[in-house]
């Protein structure tokens, strides 16, 4: 808490600073985040909010062009935009942007951007029930991503390791079809399988959030070294809009307006309303970088090394600056508005 | 085994010895000034060579960054760990098996269909507009739908390709067959032939230059349908290498699996087209 509160106001006179030298604006600003193909261009994540409500907008100024892009192709399409200079910030899981980082790709950690909940589904007909009963069966899952990891996670909580099951790597879209031709006895993913629950295809066996909130997803809020050494000033206000949009979500009066704007992305609000529910927003939503935040990515770091998803070591500490982070709660005054958690994700202090 | 010609031919073989002319010409071709032959052998080397280098000076130069374009270097080992580690050859051999495996199926098929449908109009007829309608679907068009039915995995493989080959291999031993010249014919009728001796001496080597460039068409086909698959809905082969390459963002393990797919393409083309030789040299002859 200390740290933090000095850390903020570090970055508060540093911040002076650099203002004096005021920095011309950019023409344009461009947003990255994983989108579900099939309805309007926004997504399920923080970053929806804050483009849809306009919080970043409002503290960049209307002369700045905002450009957001929901990727059909996930992480991977998300690290080939960044690579190649077309985006500036952007949201999504950890493992891809972990794959990223090793390959020395420039970016900065500046908030979490909440947790996905992971749903392990069974086709129906089969007798299974639990993790533990998947021994034996094959899994579709898409590799290298937050759903690969959350699927270990639980296999290992549940004294089971990746031998004793099938893994088949599949994306989203296919794996529905190795269930429905039997090639695949159960699947790990989002909130996405939820229709084909509501099919009666398949029956829900697991999910993160109930069962193991460690393994739910984590995602993070990143900038690109280059944009945030060019402008610093508006890489601030960026992440001021960031937060605003959780603050936002986090009130219960706005939970309602925050799944229509989701649903919008084509994501079904039911599957919404059940991702989110019997908990709140403020909670799962948490933008801070804190114990819990650190403890799920350092995980994510450990997973792609032993994975050999990666091939260089990802150093997390250099990699975080929760320095922005640190002054927009300084600056709306929320440095208490989220609780402190622990690496296991219980609340240490308010 | 010589294909001396022998003008006390009787007229029977007067046919034959048409087919036989173009082996002759390329015989002649082969007893160039040995110079000639080593400046033709390296002039298909000019392009990839100045890509080569191309590839070199942007590396070097950073005209793009190391993780879009690595370096030529750097492809090359890790080239050489893709086969010490034995992943490439495990994703190769599965891939070969597969498109031998759905080239043969497809083929059979092919060839019988053709050959049917080149000697009777009637079924040509019934059939081959249907045929051609089929054609227009590309084989991976029917993808989605097969997934559903054979679900992932070796089946679902072995029917794009062979799909992907049966099409062309029919059309054109069809249209081969129907192209052998009329008076060909007529002397084999006047001849009185079998007809396993018209298909075998007259049909198969006069339609053999239309049938092979059909099962190039299909293999070259089968072969993209095939890496196709493999990188949208498989997991395993050398495919599915590429498609890991780009989810690791490990470009170069994406350029390795480019360069081995368009290398075994290049070779299985020219396997063919040497066993085409082989068999238009001795076909006159034995047939």
């Amino acid at each position: 808490m200390i740290r933090s509160l000095l850390l903020s106001l570090l970055t508060l006179f540093g911040g002076a600073g650099i203002a004096a030298a005021a920095e011309p604006a950019p023409g344009a600003i461009h947003f990255g985040a994983v989108g579900s193909g099939y309805g309007q261009q926004v997504g399920t994540q923080l970053i929806a909010i804050a483009h849809i409500k306009g919080f970043i907008q409002a503290e960049v100024g209307d002369a700045v062009k905002l450009d957001f892009n929901y990727f059909t192709g996930t992480g991977p399409a998300i690290n080939e935009a960044i690579a190649n200079g077309q985006l500036d910030f952007a949201q999504y899981g950890s493992l891809p942007s972990i794959i990223l980082r090793a390959t020395g790709v420039g970016t900065k950690i500046i908030a979490s951007g909440g947790g996905t909940n992971i749903y392990g589904v069974v086709r129906t007909g089969l007798p299974i029930n639990s993790i533990k009963e998947l021994k034996g069966h094959s899994v579709t899952i898409q590799k290298a991503t937050i759903l690969h990891w959350s699927l270990l996670e639980t296999l290992k909580a549940n004294g089971l390791t990746e031998r004793d099951i099938t893994i088949l790597d599949l994306k989203t879209a296919d794996q529905l079809a190795a269930l429905a031709s039997g090639s695949a006895d159960a699947e790990f993913g989002t909130a996405s399988v939820l229709p084909l629950r509501d099919q009666g295809l398949v029956k829900v066996i697991y999910t993160s959030q109930r069962d193991d909130p460690r393994a739910t997803g984590p995602s993070a809020f990143f900038v690109t070294d280059a944009f945030a050494a060019k402008y610093p000033e508006t890489t601030q206000h960026v992440v001021n809009g960031f937060i605003k949009a959780a603050q936002w979500v986090a009130q219960p009066e706005n939970r309602e307006e925050a799944l229509q704007i989701w649903a919008k992305s084509g994501v079904s609000y039911a599957s919404l309303k059940e991702e989110y529910a019997n908990e709140q927003l403020h909670d799962r939503l948490d933008p801070r970088l804190d114990d819990f935040f650190r403890g799920q990515y350092a995980d994510g770091i450990d997973f792609a090394k032993q994975q050999k998803l990666t091939r260089k070591d990802v150093d997390l500490s250099q990699w975080v600056d929760p320095s922005y982070e640190a002054k927009a709660l300084a600056t709306l005054g929320l440095q208490n508005y989220w609780p402190n958690r622990d690496v296991n994700g219980a609340v240490v202090s308010n | 085994m010589t294909t001396q010609p022998n003008p006390a031919l009787p007229p029977r073989l007067l046919a034959r010895l048409a087919l036989a002319r173009p082996v002759r010409a390329e015989r002649r071709s082969r007893s160039q000034l040995p110079v000639d032959r080593i400046g033709a052998l390296l002039l298909p080397l000019i392009l990839p060579l100045s890509v080569l280098l191309l590839w070199q000076i942007a590396t070097a130069r950073e005209w793009l960054a190391p993780q879009i374009l690595p370096s030529p270097l750097t492809v090359f080992w890790t080239f050489v760990d893709l086969v010490t580690s034995g992943d490439i050859v495990e994703g190769l051999a599965i891939s070969l098996r597969r498109i031998s495996v759905g080239f043969a199926i497809g083929a059979a098929f092919g060839l019988s269909l053709g050959i049917a449908m080149g000697r009777s109009a009637k079924l040509e007829q019934y059939v081959g507009p249907s045929l051609r309608a089929i054609a227009q679907v590309p084989s991976l068009g029917w993808l989605p739908f097969l997934m559903l039915i054979f679900g992932i995995g070796e089946t679902l493989n072995y029917v794009i390709i062979a799909k992907a080959c049966f099409v062309p291999i029919t059309i054109n031993t069809a249209a081969g067959i129907r192209n052998i010249p009329v008076h060909y014919v007529e002397v084999a009728h006047v001849l009185r032939l079998r007809r396993s001796a018209m298909l075998f001496r007259l049909i198969l080597p006069g339609a053999l230059p239309t049938i092979f460039s059909g099962i190039r068409l299909a293999l070259g086909h089968a072969w993209i349908a095939m890496v196709v698959v493999e990188m949208l809905a498989d997991t395993a082969g050398v495919g599915y290498m590429m498609t890991w390459g780009r989810t690791l963002f490990q470009i170069d393990i994406v350029i390795v699996g480019m360069v081995v797919i368009g290398a075994i393409g290049f070779l299985m083309d020219g396997g063919l087209r040497w066993i085409e030789r082989r068999l238009r040299r001795w076909a006159p002859v034995h047939a």
